[in-house]
C-alpha cells in the first residue's frame, strides 16, 4: 500500500495570529520597499498590470489589494501528470507528496567512501531507480551532466527523465532555447501540444533571487514558461543571516514576498497558469555562512512556508529530507527524517529534495534514494495519523476478548493490520541472531543490495516510435 | 596617566565597534568611543601610526581570528571587526604613505558572467579585508570584459574569481585567456573558487591558486604574496 496525497496539517508551527503578522509584514515590504525586477519584459508586465514601477531603478511596488487580486487568479490546485496516470499528483490544499531534487554535481559511492562527478548515465539510472521506489512520488532531475556543453543540458536532462520513468518529471532550466526545446520534446511525448497542456508530463523551476529580486535571465525564463502554459515553481531561497534576516520570522517574510512576486508575474503573463509557490529557505552555518541542507531550522521554515501557502490558497513546493553529512551515517538519517517530517506534518504539497541528497545539496547517493524511500514511507504513515471511529476504537472486540485474552487471531486484526501499520522494506527488525547470520548488514549495505537489484531490472523506456520522433525533431540528444 | 588609546582601539576592533553608537559584543558599550573616534584621538595625540596599525588594529584582528578559530566568533562578528579596521585604515591612509608603511596590496574580486551566486565571494572579500588587503568587489554576473578592464585600470596584485555553476565555470578560463591576449596576465595573480571549482580545474585553466573556502582563499593569497606558492 502506497500512501500519497494524504492530508497533512496536524503540525502547526505558526498560530493564526503569526500567519497574519507574516502576511501583513510581507505586504508592507511589497508596498513600501518594493521589489527589483531586472527583466525588462517582466517589468513591463508588472507595469501593465497596474503596479507602481520605477523603470530607472527597476523597482516594482504593489499595494495589498493588487497583490490579492493577482494571487487570486492563480489556481489553488494543480495536477502534475506522469506518463502513467497512476503517478499523477494533485498539489494544493494540505495534500502531501514527496520527490527528488537537484541539481547535484557529485555522486557519492558509500562502498568506496568517495564522490565522483555526475554524468548523463547517472540521470538515467536514478530516474530508473526512482521509478521503482513507491514512496518517491515525483521525479525531479537530480544531477547536472558535467560532460555536456550548457546548450545541450536542458533537453538531455529532461529526455533522461522522460525516457526512464513514468513519474512526473520536474526540473530546473538553464537557457531560453533549452526551455523551448524541452517543451517541444514533451509535446512529442504527450502526443500533441494540446495533450501536454491537458496532461503536463513536465514542469519547470525558475528561481527568484532573495532578497527581493527577479534576475534578468530568470525573469525571462519565468515569463517564457508561463506563456507556454507549462506548470512552474518559482521558489525563493532566503538564507538566514546571508540573504534574509537571521531570524526565522524575518526569513519567512522574505521567502513569502519573493515567491509571491514570482507567482504574480506568471499570472500577469498568462492568467491561470499553473504555478507553485516555493521555498528553499534555510539557515546557514554561522562560522562560514555555508548553506545548510539538514538544519532543524530548515524544517521549521518550510513547515511554516506550507502554512503560508495554505493561507494564500496556493500549491506549495517545500524543501526537506536532505542532510549535510558526507556519508550514510546517523546524522544523514536524523536530518533527513526530521526535516521531511516537519514539512509533511504541516501539509507541504510537494516536498522536494526529499530523497538522495546530501552534503549541502551538492551530492546524491543511489543508496540514499532507497533509504529515503523507507524514511518517506514512515513519514507518510505519520501524515496518515490515527483514525478514530467505532471500528478502530474496537469496543466490541475488546469486550469479546476480555481480560487476559489476545488479539492475534481476531478477524479485526487481519482486517486492519496492513492499513494501520507501515511495513518496512529496508529497516532491520530481525533478532540479533538472524541479523548476525545475515552478515551483520547496516542500513546502507542493505540499500546497496537493493540498488543493484532494482537497476538490474531496469527499465522503462519511451515507446520506440516516440523515441525516434524525438531524435528526429530535437537536436543534440545523446542516447 | 593618559588613557591607553591604542589598547582601546584594539579592544574596540575586537568588539567590532566602528563608532560610538555601535552596540558591540558586550553590554553597555553604546556611547563609548568606537574605532573611528579612537583613531582620531590617537592622531590628535600624535601617537605613532605604526602602533595604531600593528598594536591596535592588527592586534585586535589577531584576537578576533583566535576567537573565530575557537568557535566563539561567527562570520558576522568577523565582518564587524573587519569593517572597523577598514574604516580606520581609510582615516589613516593619507598618513600611511608618508610614514612609509607598506599596505598588503589590492585584490579585485568578482563572480563571473551569468552567475548570480555571491555569498561565497562576499565572504572571501570580508576575510581578505580582515587580513589587511584592500578589496575591490565588482559584484556578481560580471562581464568578462569588465573584469579585464578593471585589471587594466586598477592594476591589482590579485584577482579573485568566483563561479558556483558548472555552466559558468568556463568563464574563468575566458577571463584568463583575454587577460593573456591583452598582455595583462603577468601583472596579476589569479585565484579561483566556488562549489564546482577544484584544484585540478584551477590548474587546467592556468590560475595561480585555488581556495576551497574563505580561509584557504586568504592562505593562498598570503602564500602567493610571499612567493611560497609554486
Ligand atoms: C544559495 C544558492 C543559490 C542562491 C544564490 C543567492 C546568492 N545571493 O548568492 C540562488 C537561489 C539565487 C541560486 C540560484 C541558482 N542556483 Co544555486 N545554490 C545555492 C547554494 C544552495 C549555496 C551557495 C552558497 O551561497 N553557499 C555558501 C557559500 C558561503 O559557499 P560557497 O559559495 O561555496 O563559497 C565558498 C567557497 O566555494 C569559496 N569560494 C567561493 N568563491 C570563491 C572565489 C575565490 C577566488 C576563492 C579563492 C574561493 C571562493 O569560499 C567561499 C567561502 O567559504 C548552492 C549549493 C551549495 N551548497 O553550494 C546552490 C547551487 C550552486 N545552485 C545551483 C543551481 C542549479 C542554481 C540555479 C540554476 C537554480 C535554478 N534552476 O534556477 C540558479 C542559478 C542562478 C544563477 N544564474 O546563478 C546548483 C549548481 C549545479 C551545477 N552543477 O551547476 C547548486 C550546487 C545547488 C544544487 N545542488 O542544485 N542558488
Amino acid at each position: 500500500m502506497t500512501r500519497k496525497g494524504l492530508d497533512g496539517g496536524s503540525f502547526k508551527v505558526l498560530t493564526e495570529e503569526s500567519i497574519s503578522k507574516v502576511h501583513r509584514t510581507a505586504m508592507q515590504v511589497i508596498e513600501e520597499v518594493g521589489f527589483e525586477v531586472q527583466s525588462d519584459t517582466a517589468l513591463e508586465l508588472f507595469a501593465g498590470a497596474g503596479a507602481i514601477v520605477d523603470r530607472e531603478k527597476h523597482l516594482v511596488r504593489l499595494n495589498e489589494s493588487k497583490v490579492k487580486e493577482l494571487v487570486d487568479v492563480a489556481p489553488s490546485e494543480i495536477r502534475l501528470c506522469g506518463q502513467d496516470e497512476a503517478h499523477d499528483v494533485i498539489l494544493g490544499g494540505r495534500r502531501v507528496y514527496a520527490g527528488t531534487g537537484g541539481t547535484a554535481l557529485y555522486v557519492y559511492n558509500p562502498t568506496a567512501n568517495q564522490t565522483r562527478l555526475a554524468s548523463m548515465e547517472d540521470l538515467r539510472c536514478i530516474a530508473g531507480l526512482v521509478d521503482k521506489l513507491d514512496n518517491i512520488h515525483l521525479f525531479m532531475l537530480p544531477t547536472y551532466p558535467n560532460e555536456l556543453p550548457v546548450e545541450q543540458v536542458d533537453v538531455n536532462r529532461f529526455f533522461a527523465g522522460l525516457d526512464n520513468t513514468t513519474k512526473h518529471v520536474m526540473g530546473g532550466v538553464y537557457t531560453l532555447e533549452g526551455v523551448k526545446n524541452v517543451i517541444r520534446m514533451a509535446e512529442i511525448v504527450a502526443g500533441s501540444a494540446q495533450a501536454l497542456r491537458q496532461r503536463p508530463l513536465i514542469s519547470m523551476i525558475a528561481c527568484i533571487i532573495s532578497p527581493l529580486r527577479i534576475d534578468k535571465t530568470y525573469g525571462d525564463l519565468l515569463v517564457t514558461i508561463a506563456r507556454n502554459g507549462i506548470p512552474v515553481a518559482c521558489p525563493a531561497e532566503p538564507l538566514c543571516g546571508a540573504t534574509s534576516p537571521v531570524t526565522l520570522a524575518g526569513n519567512l517574510v522574505v521567502q513569502t514576498v519573493d515567491s509571491l512576486m514570482g507567482v504574480m508575474l506568471t499570472q500577469i503573463t498568462n492568467p491561470g497558469t499553473p504555478v507553485i509557490l516555493g521555498s528553499v529557505a534555510t539557515s546557514t552555518d554561522l562560522r562560514n555562512l555555508r548553506y545548510l541542507a539538514g538544519s532543524i531550522e530548515m524544517g521549521l521554515l518550510n513547515a511554516a512556508g506550507a502554512q503560508m501557502a495554505q493561507f494564500y490558497q496556493l500549491p506549495f513546493y517545500a524543501t526537506g529530507g536532505m542532510t549535510d553529512s558526507k556519508t550514510l551515517d546517523a546524522q544523514s538519517g536524523y536530518e533527513s527524517a526530521l526535516t521531511a517530517l516537519l514539512c509533511a506534518l504541516s501539509g507541504a504539497n510537494f516536498i522536494h529534495d526529499a530523497a538522495g541528497l546530501m552534503e549541502f545539496a551538492m551530492t546524491v547517493c543511489y543508496e540514499k534514494y532507497v533509504i529515503d524511500n523507507e524514511m518517506l514511507g514512515m513519514v507518510m504513515r505519520a501524515v496518515d495519523g490515527i483514525k478514530v471511529d467505532d471500528d478502530t476504537l474496537a469496543f466490541d472486540l475488546i469486550k469479546q476478548v476480555g481480560p487476559g485474552g489476545n488479539f492475534v487471531a481476531a478477524r479485526h486484526t487481519r482486517r486492519f493490520m496492513r492499513g494501520e501499520h507501515y511495513q518496512p522494506t529496508l529497516s532491520d527488525r530481525d533478532s540479533r541472531e538472524d541479523w548476525e547470520a545475515g552478515g551483520r548488514k547496516t542500513t546502507w549495505e542493505r540499500a546497496a543490495e537493493k540498488v543493484k537489484e532494482l537497476l538490474a531490472n531496469r527499465r522503462y523506456s519511451l515507446p520506440d516510435a516516440t523515441r525516434q520522433q524525438v531524435f528526429a525533431e530535437i537536436e543534440d540528444i545523446v542516447d | 596617566m593618559p588613557e591607553d588609546i591604542i589598547g582601546l582601539i584594539r579592544e574596540n576592533v575586537i568588539q567590532g565597534r566602528i563608532t560610538k553608537d555601535d552596540e558591540g559584543m558586550d553590554e553597555g558599550m553604546v556611547g563609548k568611543p568606537g574605532v573611528t573616534e579612537l583613531v582620531e584621538q590617537a592622531l590628535a595625540s600624535d601617537l605613532p601610526i605604526q602602533d595604531i596599525v600593528t598594536k591596535g588594529l592588527s592586534g585586535g584582528m589577531e584576537v578576533v581570528g583566535q576567537k573565530f578559530e575557537a568557535g566563539e566568533y561567527f562570520i558576522p562578528d568577523m565582518l564587524a571587526s573587519a569593517e572597523a579596521v577598514g574604516v580606520a585604515m581609510e582615516i589613516l591612509q593619507p598618513r600611511l604613505a608618508r610614514s612609509g608603511i607598506k599596505t598588503k596590496g589590492t585584490i579585485i574580486v568578482a563572480t563571473v558572467k551569468d552567475d548570480l551566486h555571491d555569498i561565497g565571494k562576499n565572504i572571501v572579500s570580508i576575510l581578505l579585508r580582515g587580513a589587511g588587503y584592500a578589496v575591490k568587489d565588482l559584484g556578481h554576473n560580471i562581464d568578462t570584459q569588465v573584469i579585464v578592464d578593471a585589471v587594466r585600470e586598477e592594476r591589482p596584485q590579485f584577482l579573485g574569481l568566483s563561479a558556483l555553476l558548472t555552466s559558468t565555470m568556463a568563464r574563468m578560463a575566458d577571463v584568463i585567456q583575454i587577460l593573456e591576449e591583452n598582455g595583462l596576465r603577468d601583472q596579476v595573480k589569479i585565484i579561483v573558487g566556488g562549489a564546482p571549482v577544484s584544484e585540478e580545474f584551477a590548474k587546467s585553466i592556468g590560475a595561480d591558486g585555488y581556495g576551497a573556502d574563505g580561509f584557504q582563499a586568504v592562505a593562498v593569497v598570503e602564500a602567493l604574496a610571499s612567493g611560497t606558492e609554486n
